[in-house]
């Protein structure tokens, strides 16, 4: 609470508030901070809200590395094997303080308004004004005199200015603005920004304010604390009524008649103040991890010698492979100190301080016959540094290979930060609620900060719905009542078609070199038909800053790479006429601006869809978005869009709707939804009601040290959250299935295809109907190969998906290759037999090398090379058909 | 209690010493204003703030009688923004130690604070918590929720359940069960001695039933414990404290076993005094009246369980053995043991927590199945002796009264018509007779719904929240995937949404039904602190 010194008072008109709160800055994220610093009475306490954004800071290789080598504690490096440096990069919390000052400037006529922090950084006062009458939320440019030097003004309604040091030895960088407490001025805005790292100290409009209204400039030494914060608690009665949509005017009124009375009878003055709170930044700090191998002349033995500079308690997890595959084992003892086995997979060793610098390190002697070393960094129960994802791997068998054989100039580990999801949301809740609770202002406002509360209220309780729902049935629903659907149902359910359709991906990531794929494609139309595919998916129409189209920029010019907007419209005419339905692919998670602001950053929109930067989120620092914060993931290339924004929604189902209509496409792709929130596209499936709907929910598998985990559980639940979210309207791309099926086929390890329950392990194993199996798509495999399917094994995967439930999807290269006689013949046993989305798997064996499953009692299939016949039982199975380390049975 | 009257002013107008961001809820500022702001310089109720600095001092007593014109504060200027609005937490929120569904709940926890939601309620199990052996609590799980629930800056309303569940499956604790192997007369009996392990019998309230000890002793040291592993957040967090008090933790005997089957008319459920020790008590009973042949057993008359009432003649309309001298007999005393054991647990609790600020809290049924009869059947069986003739729940309601404790009212969703025909029922009736006999002893009343729910269950709700039937708080039932599910949430956020706006004309009244708003609920808030006080 704040201590409030009282006595001060009479001497001398400044209030010292000092309320123990602390401001985080994150500096890739966001900082939302709204205080109760007008509230000396109030629990008032500092709340801020960051989303996780998934930056990656690279730390230039500097030349502190010399140093460091030139340190290296190595008694002689003549025997060295192996020597190298890491650069990590990690984020510490930097201390500080940030204060605001209010008091009468040296001649006493003038006022001045002084705001410093004392931490290290580039921190901008982005300001403005308000004047007395002013009704909306928006701010004033102040007068030029009140400018100080070097103040940049931003568009119309706010100005820049930096902070600076006034000498060299100064803590705080300062800024001052003088202003006459005469004007008209009501309040001064701003919020503070970290050009360094992008923070923002600001809370979407509710900024700090500083009021100045219904001062009078005499009467200095008589006047109470209480009266002066009158002012303050005017502002909260304010906010108790800020959530009453319907009354607001009426409640308005009132409390503006009460406030406007206790300004008459009592003479208030301008009051300084000087409030002061620590903050603290998160600043990423380079540091560097040493390895040197050596062998011992006299044992023989293989010394590994880490050193690093990072100050604490560092631990390393380690252990040591034995080949190329980086399979962590735990060496034999001797362990340096402080070594404990950790679960039997790795050992734990404390770094032992150096007598010398501020470094720790360990020797760790190992035997000789060891391939390499493996090892991570862990600096809290929370904090781990990897190596791009990635374990830090020192070859032991390798001889003297060079420093720097990781490329260091773009060689930096990512921090993995622990801020875990809830937390990020209660943050984020309190802040939107004390940002209320400071803002003392208008309808408008009211009514939206109303709608952004029942936002992040639907959407927690999507988040609990969805928890509750998967732990009453830890098989969702539909797995039961699937018995009961195995009859060929012609119902089509929306976004999921008739649950009998199967995919093709109608591009790769070459196609839009020919600049007329659309008419090439259309030239195909009636062979992809008649190999059996219902769906096809056709690449983003629109105009795009990249020729691939994920890039999209005016959203209603449909001349593309691929085509005019009449070739597309000729070519979905075609497809109708084969009997194809047509999705669209379609960008919805970000945009390219078309103009730049006054700080000359992207983010204002031109075409048809003339957006302006409230259509941006907020917590991209890069596009200085004025929307709300992301309700997902950043997509960093291009300004994300802020679904939140009620004019964006309504355009986008505009659009949407435009497609469906003028070009006639039945469904949609949805591009990167891990971008927003599921509700949003649930609102736009529901307005453009397409036949089809799949997203793309791309998310990393879990692994330990490197190998995936057999439960993928967790992977799954993320995608068929989101297909929650979307309230089921959309499926989503199986993701898990492809990667399992990776480490199935390619390490041999068939007996992944089986989850606990003797299910699938994907998100078909748990919402078939909703899940769109595939092996590739253009990101994964083509030219740009991200995640490319195992090579050679590519029709046990289909063998796979196709005679699964689940929406398969197959990749256009895959059908105009060698492969297609057999996906073909995949596809046609798949419709012999009415496989459909919701079909019955009986996973038979899933061994080593073979997994066989029964599909609705009619197919039979199994892949590996191990051995598998169907049962000869009362069914009397019949070869379909047989490939590669695969085979297909049928009843005859 | 002047002090609490003048407090509970200035709270009401001084928002800046109530109003953290916490309250940020869609309720709260609407009371202020419509109490204030809008008769700023009324003459029956000037400005607290003023009057606070004059002394003027008016003393509780003086704003109920004096003020309050008690039945004629009439139902359309009431607003509803006084009735706290709780949610119950999942049964079985804590299995073993632990939390399930954390996430969910603090998702849940966190949607309910930014709804303007009071706090919730919290059941905690007996067979959880001492589970193993006698003395031995586990309350860990619980505190973790406990602690939860204040970061989210809810309040809390815990349930103590003597009783066991059957959905989800929460038996009363394994050593009870044990000793009720081999001794199941600590169980209720039906006639034909099946016994019910839901709860003990009343029966053996005082005798040492349980390893020396009795049921009484073994509920103290619960509460006691409770206590000390609660102190921090008992008068904060915690504001309420529920006492089980019988099968499914209500006032009740177990008359009907098992679940009625929707869409079927509920029988008139049986009468259990078949345990020896019940059937001890009424001998004893039948003794002292001088009518022995009368204590060897209940009714012989009564219908079964399934069985309509009619299918007998004890509750027949006109003539039934439920109107004669033996049905008085037997039907006073069956009613007075569960009253006399309502008493036992609540001045317990009341004296466990008698320095503590939370409101103890005990439920009684909504027994409204055959309501429409004169001998009222369901309501004779589970031990509430009301019928046409006879108004039963007076004793009830100064039961609680003796007891300081408020009143838990379930089933406030169910309305009269979509009850089926042929059990006329009324749960509308008895909700209502129920009201009026705890307002007129001063019973404050909690409100619940049904957790089977209602067709229009929510408009019901918000009906009898105008109502007299409901004055102190309301307890949702309950938080879950069907809670949060699409088809239900949209319509529970629309629903406390629409508690915070005034009934239609409300804002039009003239000055002097104003005053009443302000003076009644002026009334409300001192009654609350009072109590609070001499709790």
């Amino acid at each position: 609470m704040a201590a409030v010194t009282i006595d001060s008072l009479l001497q001398n008109p400044t209030l010292v508030f000092r309320p123990k709160a602390k401001v985080m800055l994150k500096p890739p994220r966001s900082l939302d901070c709204s205080r109760n610093r007008k509230l000396p009475l109030s629990r008032g306490s500092c709340l801020c809200s960051f989303n996780p954004r998934r930056t990656i800071h690279v730390v230039r290789a500097s030349s502190s590395e010399t140093a460091l080598i030139g340190n290296f504690d190595i008694s002689s490096s003549d025997d060295i094997l192996y020597k190298d440096i890491f650069p990590v990069k990690r984020i510490e919390k930097v201390e500080g303080k940030f204060f605001i000052r209010l008091d009468r400037s040296k001649d006493q006529h003038d006022w001045q308004l002084t705001v410093g922090c004392s931490l290290p950084g580039k921190w901008i006062l982005h300001w403005g004004v308000s004047y007395l009458g002013d009704s909306g939320s928006e701010w004033d440019q102040p007068p030029k005199g009140m400018r100080p030097p070097g103040s940049i003004p931003i568009k119309d309604y706010a100005i820049e200015t930096p902070l600076k040091k006034l000498s060299e030895g100064d803590i705080f960088h300062e800024v001052k603005i003088d202003f006459n407490p005469s004007s008209e001025i009501a309040a001064i805005h701003f919020v503070l920004k970290d050009e360094e790292t992008g923070a923002w100290y600001q809370h979407r409009g509710m900024d700090f304010k500083v009021p100045l209204v219904d001062y009078l400039e005499d009467d200095g030494n008589t006047v109470g604390a209480k009266r002066g914060f009158g002012v303050w608690s005017g502002a909260l009665q304010q906010f108790s009524n800020v959530l009453l949509k319907s009354e607001a005017s009426h409640a308005d009124s009132q409390n503006n008649s009460i406030e406007s009375k206790d300004s008459k009878n009592k003479n208030r003055c301008l009051e300084g103040f000087y409030e002061e709170q620590s903050i603290v930044k998160e600043v990423s700090v380079g540091n560097l991890v040493s390895v040197a191998v050596r062998k011992s002349p006299e044992t023989g033995k293989v010394i590994v010698c880490l050193e690093t500079d990072i100050p604490g308690d560092v631990v390393v997890h380690w252990g040591v492979c034995r080949d190329d595959a980086k399979i962590w084992e735990i060496p034999a003892a001797p362990y340096p100190p402080e070594t404990t086995v950790f679960k039997n997979k790795a050992l734990r060793t404390l770094l032992q301080p150096k007598a010398t610098g501020n470094r720790s390190g360990a020797l760790f002697t190992l035997d000789e016959e060891h391939f390499g070393f493996l090892f991570v960094l862990k600096l809290d129960e929370n904090t781990w540094l990897k190596f791009k994802e990635n374990d830090f791997y020192v070859p032991l068998l390798g001889t003297s290979s060079v420093p720097g054989q990781y490329g260091q100039s773009d060689s930096t580990s990512e921090e993995i930060s622990s801020k875990s999801y809830t937390d990020g949301i209660i943050n984020e809740i309190r802040n939107l609620v004390s940002g209320l609770s400071s803002e003392k202002s208008q309808k408008t406002k009211k009514k939206e900060v109303q709608e952004s509360i029942l936002q992040e209220i639907e959407q927690l309780a999507a988040e609990a719905y969805s928890i509750f729902r998967s732990s009453i049935t830890t098989v969702p629903e539909e797995v039961v009542s699937e018995t009961e659907t195995t009859k060929p149902a012609v119902k089509i359910s929306s976004g999921t078609g008739t649950g009998f359709e199967i995919l093709c991906q109608g591009f790769n990531w070459e196609s839009h070199k020919s600049r007329r794929w659309y008419m090439e494609l259309k030239e195909k139309a009636s062979e992809i038909s008649s190999l059996g595919f219902t769906v096809i998916w056709l690449p983003p129409p629109t105009e795009s800053v990249s020729p691939e189209g994920y890039m999209p920029k005016d959203l209603y010019n449909l001349n593309s790479r691929y085509g005019t907007i009449d070739e597309l419209k000729e070519l979905v005419k075609s497809l109708h006429e084969v009997g194809m339905k047509v999705l669209g692919d379609v960008v919805l998670n970000h945009r390219c601006a078309h103009f730049k602001n006054q700080n000359g950053v992207w983010n204002i929109f031109g075409g048809r869809l003339n957006w302006d930067d409230r259509a941006v989120v907020a917590d991209d620092p890069h596009f200085q978005g004025r929307g709300n914060k992301s309700s997902g993931d950043n997509f960093h290339a291009a300004p994300n869009i802020d679904h939140s924004q009620e004019f964006v929604r309504k355009d986008l189902k505009e659009w949407l709707g435009w497609l469906r209509e003028e070009i006639g496409y039945d469904g949609w792709r949805l591009d990167f939804v891990r971008g927003f929130w599921g509700g949003y596209v649930k609102d736009y499936l529901e307005a453009s009601e397409p036949y089809f709907a799949v997203g793309e929910y791309w998310d990393s598998l879990s692994y330990t040290y490197g190998e995936m985990d057999h439960n993928q559980d967790s992977h799954r639940q993320r995608i068929v959250d989101w297909i929650n979210a979307t309230n089921g309207t959309a499926g989503a791309f199986d993701v898990t299935t492809k990667g399992i099926l990776h480490s199935a086929l390619e390490r041999c390890e068939y007996w992944r295809l089986s989850d606990q329950k003797g299910k699938p392990p994907g998100v078909v194993g748990w919402w078939p109907s909703r899940a769109v199996t595939f092996i590739e798509n253009h990101d994964t495999g083509s030219t740009q190969g991200h995640w490319r399917f195992p090579g050679g094994k590519e029709m046990q995967g289909y063998a796979y998906i196709l005679t699964h439930p689940g929406t398969p999807a197959v990749f256009y290269d895959h059908i105009f290759s060698h492969h297609r006689s057999e996906i073909a013949s995949l596809i046609s046993v798949r419709n012999r037999n009415g496989i459909h989305c919701r079909s019955l798997v009986k996973i038979v064996k899933a061994e080593r090398d073979v997994y066989a499953a029964i599909i609705d009692e009619k197919v039979a299939m199994k892949i590996g090379p191990g051995y598998y016949e169907p049962p000869s039982g009362s069914q009397r199975w019949s070869l379909a058909l047989e490939g590669r380390d695969y085979k297909v049975w049928e009843t005859s | 209690m002047e002090v609490s009257v003048i407090r509970s002013c200035s709270q009401a107008t001084n928002p800046k010493t109530e109003l953290g961001f916490s309250d940020s809820r869609f309720s709260f500022g609407k009371f202020n204003e419509k109490l204030f702001s809008r008769k700023p310089n009324s003459v029956s109720f000037e400005s607290p703030l003023r009057r606070g600095k004059s002394g003027l001092r008016i003393t509780a007593q003086a704003a109920q009688s004096d003020r309050l014109p008690k039945s004629k504060s009439s139902t359309k200027s009431k607003t509803l923004n006084r009735i706290r609005l709780f949610a119950g937490l999942p049964l079985d929120v804590v299995s073993g130690g632990t939390v399930n569904q954390f996430r969910a709940i603090s998702a849940g926890l966190k949607a309910l604070k930014l709804l303007g939601l009071e706090g919730v309620e919290l059941p905690i199990w007996w067979g959880v918590v001492e589970h193993e052996s006698m003395g031995k609590y586990n309350w860990s799980g619980y505190l973790t929720i406990a602690e939860m629930v204040r970061k989210a800056g809810l309040k809390l309303n815990v349930t103590l359940c003597f009783h066991a569940s059957s959905q989800p499956k929460i038996p009363l604790p394994e050593w009870v069960l044990d000793i009720g192997k081999t001794k199941s007369n600590i169980f209720f009996k039906d006639r034909a001695g099946k016994p019910y392990r839901g709860c003990l019998s009343l029966a053996v309230d005082e005798l040492a039933v349980l390893n020396g000890k009795t049921p009484m002793e073994v509920y103290q040291d619960f509460c006691e414990s409770f206590k000390s592993a609660f102190s921090a957040f008992i008068g904060s967090t915690i504001t309420g404290i529920t006492m089980g008090l019988g099968p499914d933790g209500e006032l009740r005997y177990p008359s009907h076993r098992g679940f009625a089957k929707s869409g079927t008319v509920p029988g008139a459920g049986e009468f259990q005094c078949y345990d020896k020790n019940m059937l001890h008590l009424l001998k004893q009973h039948a003794e002292a009246c001088g009518k022995p042949k009368w204590g060897l057993g209940g009714p012989h008359n009564a219908p079964a369980y399934s069985e309509l009432p009619t299918a007998n003649t004890f509750f027949k309309d006109h003539g039934g053995s439920w109107e004669s001298p033996y049905g008085d007999f037997f039907l006073s005393w069956y009613s007075s043991q569960l009253i006399a054991h309502g008493d036992r647990l609540l001045s317990l609790a009341s004296s466990v927590f008698s320095d503590s600020a939370v409101n103890i809290f005990g439920k009684v049924p909504l027994m409204h199945s055959w309501h429409g009869t004169r001998s009222h059947p369901s309501e004779l069986t589970a031990g509430f002796y009301n019928t046409a003739t006879r108004k039963g729940y007076k004793e009830v309601a100064e039961m609680f009264a003796r007891n300081s404790c408020k009143i838990i009212l379930p089933g406030m969703d169910q309305s009269d018509k979509y009850q089926l025909k042929e059990s006329l029922s009324s749960p509308e009736l008895l909700l209502a007779e129920i009201g009026t006999a705890c307002n007129k002893h001063g019973v404050g009343i909690s409100g619940q719904n049904s957790t089977v729910g209602a067709p229009d269950g929510l408009k019901q709700i918000k009906k009898n929240m105008l109502s007299e039937n409901l004055n102190d708080s309301f307890i949702f039932q309950r938080i879950g995937a069907q809670f949060f599910a699409p088809e239900h949430f949209p319509l529970f956020i629309e629903f406390v949404r629409k508690l915070n706006q005034p009934e239609p004309h409300s804002g039009n009244l003239p000055t002097k039904e104003g005053t009443t708003t302000a003076t009644d609920s002026v009334h409300t808030r001192s009654n609350l602190s009072i109590h609070m006080q001499s709790a």
